[in-house]
Formats: C-alpha cells, structure tokens, sequence
C-alpha cells in the first residue's frame, strides 16, 4: 500500500521542524510549508494525500488556502488546525471542503489519528474511482479503445 | 458629592425655605396686628370719650335744671311775696318736689342782707355783700360755687341768680347737696380700673374718687391742662411709681370744673393683650411649622440627592466594571490564542523527546534506572501542564467568544427544572438538597439554552463547592428560585448556605482569574464567563453574600 504523504503547513517554524521529525520517525513522508502560497507551490511538484493547515496565518489565511487547494488539487485531503477562537473559521473550512479539524495544542498522536482517517477516506475514494473505472472498461471496451483513440 | 457640599446644598435649601414664607408671614401678622390693635385703641378711647361726653352732658343738665328752677322763682313769684318766710318755705317745699337736693334757699338783696330764709339753720340778717359768690353773683347774673363740705358734713354746693327788678337787684341763693352728681359719676365703672371724677379749676376733687381720693382733697397727680377749647382731651399718663393711666377729660360748668374719666392703661386695652395672645399664639405655631416643614423636606430632598448621586455612582462603577470586563475579555483572547502556538511546540518537542528516549534505550545508550523514571514522571508532568494551560485558554477563549449565540424561544420554568436534575446526583453525594421555586405560568425568554445552562451550572456547581467548603460532608441546601420581577425582567436567584464572600472579595467576584479555590482547582473564569454571558443576553447579574451564611447570585433576564 502506498505510504501517506503529508504537508504541515504553518507560519511557526518550530513546530514545522519538530512535528516533522516526529512523523518521520513514525514513517510518514513530511513536507513543510510557512505559508499558502508556499503550500501551494509545493502541492503543483509534489504528490500529498494530507495537508495539516492552520488557519491562522499571516498573508494567505487558512480557508483561502484551503479554498485555493480544494480548486485546484481535488484530491488533496485538508486537516485545519485551529484555535478555540477560530472554531468559527474551522466551520467555514469544513464547509469549504475540508476533512477534519484539530484543536491546538494538539497531541501528536491526535494529528496521526485524523490524518490516517483522512488517508484512509482518500485511499476509499480513490479506490471507488478504480472500480469505476475497471467497470466501465469490462462494460464496454470498445469505449475504451475510443477513449484511448480520443 | 462631598459631604460639604451637601450641607451647602442643605444649608441653602433650608434658609430659603424658612426665610421666604417667614417674610410674607410676618409681615401679614404685623399688618394684621397693627390695623387691629388700631381699631381696638380707637374704639376704646371712643368709648371713653363717649361716657365722659355723656356724663357731661348729665351733669351739665343737672346745674342747668337747679339753675332754672331758681330763675323760675324771680319769674313766677312777685318779689313782694318772696320776702314773707312762708312763701319762700312754700316754694322750697315745691322745690323738694322736683329734686330733692335742695337743702336751703336764702333770698337777698344788693346790699347782700338776708331777706328771707328758709333751710336748717337760721342765717336771717347775715350780710354777705363782701362774700366772692355775692359779687359775682351781682356780676354775671348766675354763680355755681364749687363744692364743699357744709356744717353736716354734706357735700355742698350753692347755685346763686341775681335779678334786676326797678333798679333794685336781688338775688336767690340755694344750697344743693352735690351727692347726687357725685352719685352720677360715681357710678361710671369701666372694666376692673376705669372711674370718673370731678375736678375744680384748683385740682381739688369736687367728688369722691373710688381709687382712692375723698372729696375736697387734692390728687397727688398733676394732670396736663386740657386746651379751653377742645371739647374732649384723651391723653396717656403716668405718675412716677404708679400706673399709666388713659385719661379722657372735659369742661364742664363754663370751664370751672374738669371731668375726668380715667383707666388704667393695661386694664382699658387688655381687649388689644388678649387679641395679641391668639396672634402670638398664631406667629409661634405658623414659625413652628414653616420651620418643621423646611427641615422635613430640606432633609427629604437631599436624602434624595445622596440617593440619586450614589445609585449613580454605583451605576458609573458598574458600566467602567462591564467596559473593564470586556476590555479584559478582548486582551485575555488575543493572549490565549498566542499561547496555545507555543503550547502547540512544547507539545511537539515533548513527543519528539518521547521518541527519543526511546530509541535511545532500544540503542542501548540510555537505560532504564530510577533516574529514567524520574524524568519519565517529569515529563508526564509536563504533559499535564500542558493540559492545564490548555484547559484555561480554552475557557478564556470560551468567555471572550462574542459571536455565535442562538437565541430561540424556551420557557424558563421548564428548563430551569432539567438544568438542576444535572447537577443533583452530585448533590446527593455530597448530602445537599437543591430545592426549587417556581411560578406556576410559563415565563418565555429569547436566549441561548445552553449557554443559559452554562452559567447555571457553574452557579450550581460553586454553591456546592462553598456548602462543602463551609459544611464538609453534612450537607446544606441550594435553593433556585425563579420569578418574573415587576420591571419586565425575569430573576433566577441562586442562594446557598455555604461559606459566603468575603467582603473583600465581593467586589472582585466577576473579575476573570480571580478565584479562592486552590491552585489548579479554579480558573478564575468561570463566574466572570458566566457574567459576559449574562450580559450578552441583555441581563444582569448580581450577587449577595454574608461570610458564614451564605450567598445568592440572582440572574435577571429580559422577558420576551
């Protein structure tokens, strides 16, 4: 099974670097990003099922970098990570399409939990997309080859 | 305001209010007092007038009548019979008749030879040419002597009328006893003091005097002389020692004697002390009053004013405590949300320790001894703490959240019920009894249940917490109580006899991060989340407590 790749994005460094070596320790494949625009950046090069994003950030706020990932990379599963006085805006970006929401100060273990979920959730769909596709191939494979053709 | 200032306030408003209605009052009085004691003077000097006019006139008419009864004798009587002593004993016994104050009557010639007579002595053949009143008799035709007192003892006077008959002149003489005049102004009572008596030109008393004074003497007092031609003199006075008098004197008999008609001066106007005693009485109680009435309501206005101004002192510290409130409420969430990133790190570095630590022991270059188990517990302790901190921004954060309430529509006797049946498991274990009182009809609210039943909750919960503190394990009773108030409002009172508040504290209760649990029992929010939540509803939240007693928060909420 393919190993879970995730983004940490926040505008605090530490946190960046620790929680990085921490799931990295736990086998996870860690990208880090300061800030939307970075995150975005990185997201067109790189192949990421989790994107952990705090919604409080200078610049590029987390729901418009949520929005902007959503429109841009589908397929991409968003965690918010939020403070109790953004629960508001945690709302707003589980309405603008993201998976989950974690609460800081978060546990380590908490953040691996939802993102394996959110993984999980992915892997499921992408999965359901493969049977869809599989049927409709052994449906009609003439389509298939017009498919090809086109 | 200062204390001063009040009494300056008092002060002013009490003066006023004495002085203003004082000056028409007693002018009112004054004028009143005068124009009365005016009337009262007037008319008992116009009385006195009166009698002594009247007296006069009495008098007068008296001599006048003896006088004409001698002057009807030359004009009846041929001056040839007169001489014979019966005609003449005749005439005296016609005479006796008309008045009996006729004693004797005598008849002369010019030369002044007793012609005839007829009385009690024998006085025939005595010359009186030389005597004054037979001069003056000659002279003016008519003589009223003075009176005196006769060989009886008798108080005397004698009318003499000469007439002219073929160029021989005679004249008639009678003694006339003066008693009954002297009874005419004798009987002249005026209140306790007032008298009348007569007075001849020399001041010697032609008539007995009942304040003392016999007849023929001469009173100690000079009296001022009356001008000849007024006809009635009243003046004022007083003989050094004595009592003043008011006088009212008279001529009468050409000016030869002097009426005088005199009261004692407090007696004639005791009519003007007594009117003055209901006006004294008047002027204290009308004083009494205004005086009364100006410390009543001074007292009553500026105990108003120190009630106005310190309901609205208390109103000052309450709006600068709610703005204080929300200003700290507006700092604290700022502050918590900034910690929880490091809060955020700390935890992280603590995993990656974690895992450290342990990959360190499975290489072998750390092992598991005591030490490892101490820093494993200090860790933990960290973690802990962490939890801690957690725990407080999240409740700062709690009480600081402005935004998303739901009110909706519920009626607060139905809810207050399911609120309280939360808590009561607890009670009982802790041997407290919640009891609640409730009105019978709904009372509809428009507020957010849940944050409602937050802030009940933590009432409940600190009511138990000061019922142990205060009790230990014997128990106590919560009571809830919920009534519509007359001012639109509804009111949840909490109360419980627990500890109570210090009156320290009283004023720091709804303060965030105040609190007098132990460390890390209380975060000091709880009663100050409780009141922004109260407060955001559009309510008010107060408390009442007594140390040793206990407390009662009560909770007012708008109807709906």
């Amino acid at each position: 099974m393919e190993k879970m790749k995730m983004m940490l994005v926040d505008d605090e460094e530490r946190f960046l670097l620790t929680t990085r070596k921490l799931l990295e320790k736990k086998n996870f494949e860690v990208l880090t990003a300061s800030s939307g625009v970075d995150a975005l950046e990185l997201l067109r090069t790189n192949r990421v099922h989790v994107v952990i994003l705090d919604v409080k950030m200078p610049g590029m706020d987390g729901v418009a970098t949520l929005r902007e990932i959503k429109a841009r990379f589908p397929m991409v599963e968003v965690i918010m990570l939020t403070g109790h006085a953004t629960v508001e805006s945690a709302i707003e970006g589980l309405k603008s399409g993201a998976v989950d929401y974690l609460m800081k100060p978060a546990d380590i273990e908490d953040i691996i939990a939802k993102s394996l979920d959110a993984f999980n959730r992915r892997i499921d769909i992408e999965e359901k997309i493969r049977v869809a596709r599989m049927r409709k191939f052994m449906k009609s494979p003439r389509e298939i080859i017009k498919d090809a053709e086109l | 305001m200062e204390t001063s200032e009040y009494n300056k306030v008092r002060n002013f408003i009490l003066v006023s209010m004495i002085i203003v209605p004082l000056i028409p009052f007693f002018l009112a009085l004054l004028v009143g007092n005068h124009s009365f004691s005016r009337s009262i003077e007037n008319m008992t000097i116009e009385a006195m007038e009166r009698i002594s006019e009247d007296h006069r006139q009495m008098i007068e008419s008296f001599l006048d009548e003896r006088t004409h009864d001698l002057e009807l004798i030359f004009n009846t009587i041929d001056l040839s019979d007169l001489v014979q002593p019966q005609t003449l004993s005749s005439i005296f016994q016609q005479l006796q008749l008309t008045s009996s104050a006729f004693v004797d009557l005598g008849l002369f010639d010019e030369s002044g030879v007793h012609k005839a007579y007829h009385g009690p002595y024998d006085l025939s053949g005595k010359v009186y040419r030389d005597m004054p009143w037979f001069q003056q008799t000659i002279n003016n035709g008519v003589f009223v002597s003075d009176v005196f007192l006769g060989y009886r003892n008798v108080p005397h006077f004698i009318i003499a009328v000469a007439k002219k008959q073929e160029d021989r002149t005679w004249v008639i003489r009678a003694t006339v006893d003066s008693q009954q005049f002297n009874h005419i102004v004798r009987q002249i009572r005026i209140g306790k003091t007032g008298e009348a008596y007569l007075l001849n030109r020399q001041g010697v008393l032609q008539t007995d005097r009942r304040s003392g004074g016999n007849l023929m003497e001469t009173p100690q007092e000079r009296l001022p002389l009356s001008p000849e031609d007024t006809l009635i003199h009243t003046f004022i006075h007083q003989v050094p020692g004595g009592e003043p008098f008011l006088y009212a004197t008279t001529w009468l008999k050409d000016g030869n004697w002097l009426m005088v008609v005199r009261q004692e001066e407090s007696d004639a106007f005791s009519a003007l002390r007594s009117a003055r005693m209901p006006i004294l009485f008047i002027l204290l109680i009308g004083v009494g009053c205004i005086v009364a009435i100006a410390f009543g309501l001074t007292g009553a206005i500026v105990r108003k004013m120190e009630h106005t101004d310190s309901e609205k002192a208390l109103l000052n510290q309450q709006l600068i405590g709610a703005s204080r409130l929300a200003e700290i409420g507006e700092m604290s969430t700022g502050f918590a949300h900034e910690i929880n990133n490091p809060l955020q790190i700390i935890s992280a570095e603590l995993s990656l320790i974690k895992v450290l630590q342990e990959e360190m022991i499975e290489s072998r270059e750390l092992t598991t001894g005591e030490s490892y188990t101490e820093v494993a517990d200090s860790m933990n302790q960290i973690k802990t703490q962490i939890g801690r901190c957690s725990r407080i921004t999240a409740s700062i954060l709690k009480f600081g959240r402005q935004a998303e309430t739901r009110s909706e529509r519920f009626d607060l006797a139905a809810a207050i019920p399911e609120i309280v049946s939360m808590v009561e498991k607890k009670a009982e274990v802790h041997g407290i009894r919640i009891k609640h009182e409730l009105p019978n009809a709904p009372i509809w609210i428009n507020a957010d249940v849940s944050r409602l039943q937050q802030v009940i909750l933590n009432l409940l919960n600190n009511a138990m917490d000061a019922i142990i503190e205060h009790r230990g394990s014997s128990g106590g009773t919560i009571k809830v109580r919920l009534f519509s108030g007359n001012n639109g409002l509804a009111n949840i009172n909490v109360s419980d006899d627990g500890s109570g508040i210090a009156p320290d504290n009283m004023e720091k209760v709804f303060a965030p991060f105040f609190t007098t649990k132990p460390v890390g029992k209380g975060t000091g929010l709880g009663l100050s989340v409780c009141f922004g939540i109260v407060q955001q509803m559009g309510g008010k939240m107060e408390v009442e407590s007594t140390v040793g007693q206990g407390t009662t928060f009560t909770i007012s909420l708008p109807l709906e």
